[in-house]
């Protein structure tokens, strides 16, 4: 980094500082999720060692909760105003004895807020590397709401922990929610808690290990017991620690995520690394061959301001990745809102013709949560699909980038292919980096919708307010004494107006939904392009940069007197081995062993 | 009451019988008819693992049905009392039933399926002689919610077969914790006709009970107040009448205790309180153990199987305190701790007290169904003013109607109001003293007086003119409850 500052590159210099800060701090998003009653809570609270999560026989965990560190214990809750729920949530600091109160289903707080989540910050080593544990609300209970929550916070997760306690194999629901999940995010662990109580488990984890194989699913299968992890730090007991199956899981995040993730990070690092050695050292390589070989710089020039005018062509509105990508969004933001039209309509053709066939009166309870599962389930969908497609957009653009890129180089290339210049390394496949696919990622797209997954669909919800008076209001005692016959023709009546209300309420429903996901996804669409448009224009910048710089230096070179030359070309080969040597150094990074130890 | 109810419903099938003499379909109404003089059917069904087959082994008395680590139930499993001991095999594709050999393995009856897959089975019916199976018909379903493909549907069809009525009068319905699944269960089970889902005929049991707490002593009361939150929850009121919470496992072992695992609890109980409780933190260190520890892994292993953590230190407390001397003692208080004996009572109070008009409620949705089906059948129309006439006259539906009326929020009333008509209506029993909320041994001139004071309190909300109709309306089937039962008192 010092050596773009002293070579005048600031272009350069803040490239570097982002890759610093990535490689300091690799935040690693653990996301604990399964069905309701599993022990999430506990588990997480096994992991960071403290009895922070609330955990209860009954009562159920119903918002997320955030699990990261902090110089002391402190906890916030993110809420909502009842009264205006699609405004600005806020983040409050709650007292620690208040967690429960705001993290569970029991309430008790303040009913004119809505908890959103929940915050906690606690002073752990294992959390200090970044490591972040989300605390999910659990899937398959009676409130569809919470599901949606859970698949929210899946959205940004570097890493999923599936569990489920020992006590049966895994349900298909389980397993339904399990590949669901996958879809969102690949990486991930099976967890089987409370193997304490069980003394078969092993026999149910061998079942399950042939549930995901059938599958296909290629995950290890970790026994945990959070109730004797808890024991032997009460007891600092080291053999019951090991018993409690905790130090293998710790291991694991510890290894297999946060080494990993800063591992990846690393090979960015370094990627960025050589890309700044090359494009520094095409500049000094080009003087070089201009002062050794002074007969060439002509046509050295020549090529070089072609180069030049190349890197200018990419830079500028008229390049093809830039169509490319302006055309592509525009593609796009038509397909995904057509593909969730689609969905919703299916959802909602599938939902008249349930009010048609049942009394709205008697089956609402039941098929409230049905519509908002189908409902998330079609937005989850939608988003994958937003996902996927954005994914391709991204390589597009990049081969196009790439492409041109090619040509610049092969304008270079040209001239080494004459060998009057001696070989100007600059690889050409620096910049085609794809940041789409590769391990940087759209950072644009992570947790796109988790607004509307975590936040819109709790918050729009209060249908059965809907439904209101006109629907309660039912006649059977009366059937007994006027007999059912008459009163058949009024009840017929009453019946079509509860559905004709039910399926009003379910439009709106829809209507809200839509225009959420409609915005978001464009949102989501449009930072995309954001993303990729600064990402290519400012490499785009630096190659331009890099040229010129290199062309400046070749004519500089051709005008140096005599005298100088040989001066100039060891000062220029003196440069040049300084690059060579932060290359190698950048090579070193990622032969470097994980230097983090399990704590 | 209940006799005149069998007598018009039999009257009825006579009917439907002569009517739709040749329509297919029409072997149901024999088959209803044979049902009115059986004893109650009820069906255990759950999710998988909830626990469906240890607790009909609980309820026989007896390790009939095989429970195993794995999802063990894969067919639909009739247990019935009879005098001889056989199980017979009614495959899928309607051909004949055949008798099947099985075998006795530790207790649980292995059926030899001769080869045939188990997908291809429609039930298996088991005959044994028990005098518990003598009261009720126990039926075991295969869990919903499996892996195994096939098996799960064969519970869904069970419960919900298309065009016929259920064949089970009641249910039991089984959950570790009440799922999402569990509801679409519990819907399937109920009916539409009649009543629309109808909250008389299930009972939802908290199973494995003493696994919510972890195995801790207090399980059970933790259990007990979840399953008290859950009887209020209003979606689960309108598919079941109460929620109980019943340790299956401990149950059944405490039902089948021998004399032999009283003997190892009591060698296992010599060793000090404070340093076993640190083996029974989990499974694995009390099966492992410590040398010097009283038992051999094996033994302790077997006792865990049987027992659960929950039951070992109950059992444990109990020797230690001196409380039981022998299996039979230890068994008789296990049986109350598991929570089986608070479900047996209510089994009792709900179902077979009510075997009667739950049977009969049966056999008029089989005709029902037919007269729907064959609407140009020239009997139809009458044999459905038949049941209307049934249906009016016959006061246990009007009670089993508005109580369900009730439940699904119908009614609107202060809530103290509608949990006493619930309660007078039957909701916890039909015992006069269960319907007044009286203690059991009440003088009978006490609770006339109760009854007579009701009938008072209920005249005034049917006749105030606030009170919506639906409300007057119920109001008057409970006096009319409240009237019976007087006069029953004489």
């Amino acid at each position: 980094m010092k050596a773009a500052t002293a070579y005048g590159r600031p272009d350069l210099v803040q490239r570097l500082n982002v890759t610093l800060e990535r490689v300091r701090k690799p935040d690693v998003q653990v996301v604990a999720i399964g069905e309701f009653k599993q022990g999430k809570s506990s588990l997480v609270n096994a992991i960071v060692n403290v009895n922070i999560c609330p955990v209860d026989d009954d009562i159920a965990t119903a918002v997320h909760t955030i699990v990261r560190y902090g110089e002391e214990r402190r906890a916030f809750a993110l809420v909502k105003s009842a009264n205006d729920p699609d405004g600005e949530g806020q983040r409050i600091a709650i007292p620690l004895d208040q967690i429960r109160a705001y993290a569970t289903e029991l309430g008790g707080i303040d009913p004119s807020v809505i908890v959103k989540g929940v915050e906690i910050e606690v002073p752990r080593k294992l959390l200090a590397d970044g490591l972040i544990l989300v605390d999910t609300p659990g899937v398959g209970g009676l409130s569809g709401a919470h599901a949606a929550a859970g698949m929210g916070a899946i959205s940004i997760a570097d890493a999923l922990l599936f569990i489920s306690d020992a006590s049966q194999e895994y349900t298909r629901a389980e397993m339904d929610f399990l590949a669901q999940a996958l879809e969102l995010c690949p990486s991930a662990v099976c967890v089987m808690a409370k193997t304490d109580l069980y003394p078969r488990w092993r026999e149910v984890m061998e079942i399950n290990k042939g549930h995901l194989a059938r599958l296909g699913l290629n995950l290890p299968i970790l026994a945990v017991s959070s109730m004797l992890r808890m024991e032997a730090i009460r007891r600092e007991d080291k053999e019951l620690n090991a018993q409690s199956g905790f130090p293998a899981l710790i291991q694991y995040i510890t290894n297999d995520l946060i080494a990993g993730k800063a591992r990846t990070n690393r090979i960015l690092a370094q990627r960025d690394l050589f890309a700044v050695c090359d494009q520094l050292g095409g500049q000094f390589e080009a003087e070089k061959s201009a002062l050794t070989d002074p007969a060439a710089s002509a046509a050295l020039v020549a090529g070089l301001e072609r180069a030049k005018a190349r890197a200018e062509a990419l830079r500028g509105q008229a390049s093809r990745w830039s169509t490319t990508l302006n055309d592509g969004v525009g593609d796009l933001t038509s397909d995904i809102d057509f593909d969730m039209r689609a969905r919703m309509r299916a959802v909602m053709a599938e939902a008249d013709s349930a009010i048609e066939a049942f009394d709205p009166l008697d089956s609402w309870d039941e098929f409230e949560p049905w519509l908002t599962n189908a409902v998330s389930q079609a937005v989850v969908a939608n988003y994958r699909y937003l996902t996927e497609r954005a994914a391709t957009l991204s390589s597009e653009v990049a081969r196009h980038f790439g492409q041109e890129g090619h040509e610049l180089f092969a304008d270079l290339e040209i001239h080494n292919a004459a060998n009057v210049l001696g070989r100007v390394s600059i690889d050409p496949h620096i910049e085609v980096e794809d940041i789409g696919r590769g391990a940087k990622g759209l950072t644009a797209l992570r947790g796109s919708y988790s607004g509307f997954l975590m936040v819109g669909l709790l918050g729009n919800l209060a249908l059965a307010g809907v439904l209101g008076p006109a629907l309660l209001p039912i006649q059977v005692g009366a059937g007994l004494i006027l007999g059912r016959k008459t009163l058949k023709d009024e009840k017929e009546r009453a019946l079509m107006r509860r559905r004709s209300d039910a399926k009003n309420a379910v439009r709106r429903y829809s209507d809200e939904v839509q225009f959420q996901v409609g915005k978001d996804s464009r949102d989501t669409l449009r930072r995309v392009q954001r993303q990729l448009r600064d990402h290519y224009s400012s490499r785009a910048e630096e190659l331009n940069r890099s040229t010129s710089e290199a062309l400046k230096s070749a004519q500089d070179a051709v005008r140096v007197a005599e005298a100088d030359k040989s001066k100039r070309i060891k000062d220029v080969q003196a440069e040049l081995d300084r690059i060579k040597n932060m290359r190698t150094q950048a090579e070193r990074l990622t032969a470097q062993p994980a230097s983090r130890q399990p704590a | 009451m209940s006799e005149q109810l069998i007598t018009s419903t039999h009257e009825l099938l006579d009917g439907a019988q002569r009517a739709f003499a040749g329509v297919p379909g029409a072997e149901a109404l024999a088959e209803a008819r044979r049902r009115l003089d059986e004893p109650l059917r009820v069906a255990i069904a759950g999710k998988v693992k909830a626990g469906k087959s240890t607790l009909l082994n609980a309820l026989v008395g007896e390790r009939l049905a095989p429970t195993d680590t794995g999802e063990c139930t894969k067919i639909v499993t009739w247990y019935r009392d009879g005098h001889t001991y056989q199980v017979i095999l009614y495959p899928r594709d309607g051909s004949d039933p055949v008798q099947v050999r099985f075998e006795r393995d530790d207790g649980a009856i292995d059926v030899d399926l001769g080869g045939r897959d188990p997908v291809s089975v429609d039930r298996l019916d088991i005959t044994w002689p028990s005098s518990n199976l003598r009261k009720i018909t126990l039926i075991d379903t295969p869990g919903v919610d499996t892996l195994s493909e096939g098996v799960a549907d064969k519970a869904f069809e069970f419960l919900d077969p298309k065009d016929t009525e259920t064949p089970a009068d009641a249910v039991l319905y089984l959950m570790k914790h009440i799922h999402a699944a569990d509801m679409r269960l519990l819907e399937a089970f109920h009916d539409e006709a009649v009543s629309q889902p109808n909250p008389v005929n299930a009972i939802a049991v908290l199973s494995r009970a003493d696994e919510i707490g972890g195995g801790r002593v207090d399980s059970m009361a933790s259990a007990r107040k979840i399953a008290a939150r859950l009887a209020r929850d209003g979606r689960l009121r309108r598919l079941v009448q109460v929620v109980i919470p019943v340790a299956g496992l401990l149950a059944e072992t405490a039902e089948t205790l021998t004399e032999r695992e009283f003997k190892l609890l009591t060698e296992l109980a010599t060793m000090s309180r404070s340093e076993l409780e640190t083996y029974l933190l989990s499974a694995d260190r009390f099966i492992q153990g410590t040398p010097g520890m009283p038992l051999t892994s094996l033994e302790r292993e077997e006792l865990l199987g049987r027992l659960g953590i929950y039951g070992i230190r109950q059992s444990l407390a109990l020797v230690r305190s001196k409380t039981v001397h022998s299996s039979v003692e230890l068994s008789r208080e296990l049986v109350g701790r598991s929570g089986l004996t608070d479900l047996q009572t209510i089994l009792t109070t709900l179902f077979v007290d009510r075997a009667a008009v739950l049977k009969c409620r049966s056999a008029l949705l089989t005709v029902e169904r037919l007269c729907e089906q064959n609407p140009n059948n020239p009997g139809a129309a009458g044999l459905l003013l038949q049941i209307e006439q049934i249906m009016a006259v016959a006061h246990p539906f009007n009670e089993l109607a508005t109580l369900a009326a009730i439940r699904t929020g119908r009614i609107k009333a202060r809530e103290q109001d509608l949990l006493d008509l619930e309660r007078t209506l039957g909701a916890t029993g039909t015992a006069p003293w269960q319907r007044l909320g009286l203690k059991q041994d009440t003088p009978a001139d006490q609770i006339r007086s109760a009854a007579y004071e009701s009938i008072a309190r209920w005249q005034r909300l049917a006749e105030n003119p606030l009170s919506p109709h639906e409300l007057s309306q119920a109001a008057r089937i409970g006096i009319r409850s409240l009237e019976e039962l007087a006069v029953s008192l004489g």
